[in-house]
């Protein structure tokens, strides 16, 4: 019995160092990319570590391109993202899961239902309803929806809202609280955990999201970073090793995030598996 | 008699009162999702159906014309081509992240040193934008000083073209895509696997059972509600997709050529955005759409009842 777990702990060890050496590869090749020179970066034999170490490639794509307006734009659309997912989200699941009202079963039906609808088939009638409202070519088509609630939100908060005990209801009832008001004080502070799991998904969702910024934007001044890099391209060519710099400074800011709240990712990752 | 019903109308009175307070705070805070409900899903939903049979370019009004944009479709050859490259794909893609989450999740689930370290190795594509990937997916694929033909040539195989190459391109988009995604899911089944009790498995080692059989009797059965949610959720992600392949197989950003070499990476989604965005096609577009809707309906359902077939529940 114990030789068996042993054993077993030493193909576990293999499969996985095997695996996550073929995650990290192609990551520490790419950073290292981006550190040469194009004759190191194109030098045949391959040419793995750059010597010498060109850090200012991060430097010059920054100062040569126009990423300072690129991630600005990121920026906002993330923020007001993530603002609009916690407001909006964590009040209706809160309707949802602790008031009575007329329709709230079937009410949640349909926000079961939506799930099932594929994005694909609203694409283009909310392209016409944002350009009716003279909003394409602006940012904000890709934020403006998280204020309106959208259902992974809206479960992971109400799962969080039905866990809480009913006699905190009572208890700020008997305070003279509203329902708003009993949700504000009394509940949004109970949940910090999932407001940072849904804050953080938020984050990784529209700091990354290509689609959207593809079909609503068209001025180079309003690009997000996604499609700002990959703008970049052509005018770059025979000089690459700058797009890698540009494209993992991208990464940077998510990637410090995660390490920091590692676990809040993969809170969010198990439950949008459990939903 | 009467002197009672005075005394309970009052209170009658009061409660109904109480009850639509809460009610008009519940329609209030819901509000957002209705709005959204109505405005932005409902509403689409119809004018979609709709600009399907007709022909409509933003510019003009659109102008009814029946069943031609999905007759149309029928004989469109890219459009063949990118229905074939769209299963092609997801036959794929959806069998082999899965495969490969499960075995790395049951790897993972048991006291390990570094179990940390392995988690956030397999969790870093997962934040990656697909822009990212294409300069880090360069690292190893660029035909001329890539890892993998640097590989190839060592082992003294031909270089391959390998984004480039019509027949290479959906499994190795399919493999880049399964690189990005499997910690994903492997964090998803972790999850799973933690909900199945360990006596079960102390059972089973009583009975003389070895790592397979505890694998395919006990793991297999217990996270198979998990599975199939993930197999659900994927089939209908990966039957959409559209950045990775709209990113990756774009030369040198120019989008026009995205879909190529010669449609051999066109699927759905991209056919989509392109008649419709590019073209303002919106009517043809939104057949597209609503084809796909049909079809990913369609398997859907099949997978509904399969479920039966082998996910077990427990009673």
């Amino acid at each position: 019995m114990f030789n068996r777990s042993k054993k077993r702990k030493a193909i576990s060890y293999t499969v996985i160092l095997f695996s996550s050496l073929l995650m990290l590869t192609p990551l520490v090749s790419a950073a290292l990319n981006s550190l040469k020179s194009y004759k190191e970066y194109t030098a045949i034999p391959v040419q793995w570590i750059p010597n010498p170490f060109q850090w200012q490639n991060y430097i010059e794509v920054w100062k040569m391109t126009s990423m300072d307006t690129y991630a600005w734009n990121s920026f906002i659309v993330t923020v007001l993202s993530v603002i609009g997912a916690l407001l909006s989200c964590s009040m209706v699941a809160y309707a949802f899961a602790r008031l009575e009202f007329s329709f709230k079963n079937s009410l949640f039906v349909m926000v079961l239902g939506t799930l099932m609808i594929p994005p694909v088939v609203m694409i283009i009638p909310q392209f016409m309803i944002f350009n009716q409202l003279g909003l394409v070519d602006t940012l904000v088509p890709l934020w403006i929806l998280e204020w309106l609630a959208q259902p992974f939100g809206v479960f992971l908060m109400r799962q969080a809202f039905l866990a809480i005990p009913k006699e905190y209801d009572e208890a700020a009832k008997l305070d003279g609280c509203n329902p708003f008001q009993t949700f504000v004080k009394v509940y949004l502070p109970m949940c910090k955990p999932q407001l940072a799991t849904l804050t953080i998904f938020t984050f990784m969702t529209k700091w990354n999201e290509i689609m959207a910024p593809v079909i609503y934007l068209s001025s180079e001044d309003k690009f997000t970073l996604p499609i700002g890099i990959l703008s970049m391209s052509g005018a770059w060519f025979g000089q690459e090793q700058y797009l890698v710099a540009a494209a993992l400074m991208s990464l940077l800011p998510i990637l410090i995030v995660f390490l920091f709240a590692e676990k809040y990712f993969v809170k969010g990752a198990s439950s949008s598996g459990l939903k | 008699m009467p002197k009672l019903v005075d005394r309970v109308k009052p209170l009658k009175n009061r409660r109904r009162k109480k009850l639509s307070a809460e009610g008009r705070w519940g329609f209030l805070m819901v509000s957002p999702y209705l709005i959204q409900f109505v405005v932005f899903l409902s509403f689409p939903l119809a004018a979609s159906l709709y600009f399907s049979f007709s022909k409509y370019d933003m510019l003009n009004a659109p102008k009814w014309i029946g069943v031609e944009n999905y007759t149309t479709l029928i004989q469109d050859p890219v459009f063949h081509k990118a229905l074939w490259n769209t299963f092609y794909f997801t036959i794929l893609f959806v069998p082999a992240q899965t495969i490969l989450a499960l075995v790395l999740a049951v790897a993972l689930n048991q006291s390990l040193k570094g179990l940390k370290f392995f988690r956030i190795a397999h969790f870093i594509p997962v934040i990656c934008s697909w822009t990212v990937v294409l300069y880090v997916a360069d690292a190893i694929l660029n035909p001329r000083f890539g890892l993998a033909n640097t590989i190839l040539a060592k082992l003294g195989s031909n270089p391959q073209a390998w984004l480039g190459d019509e027949a290479l391109i959906i499994p190795v988009l399919v493999a880049v895509a399964v690189w990005k995604g499997v910690g994903y899911m492997m964090i998803i089944f972790l999850a799973g696997l933690q909900n199945v009790p360990e006596d079960l498995y102390e059972a089973a080692e009583i009975e003389g059972a070895g790592v397979w059989k505890k694998f395919r009797h006990v793991t297999v059965p217990l996270i198979s509600g998990t599975t199939f949610l993930v197999l659900v959720l994927t089939t209908i992600t990966t039957f959409q997709s559209f950045e990775q392949i709209y990113v990756m197989t774009s030369h040198l950003g120019d989008v026009t050529s995205a879909g190529g070499p010669n449609n051999a990476s066109m699927v759905l989604m991209l056919y989509l955005f392109q008649q419709g965005f590019s073209f303002l096609k919106m009517g043809y577009a939104s057949a597209i759409a609503w084809v796909l809707f049909i079809i990913l309906f369609g398997i859907t359902m099949i997978q509904l009842k399969l479920q039966k077939k082998w996910v077990y529940y427990e009673k």
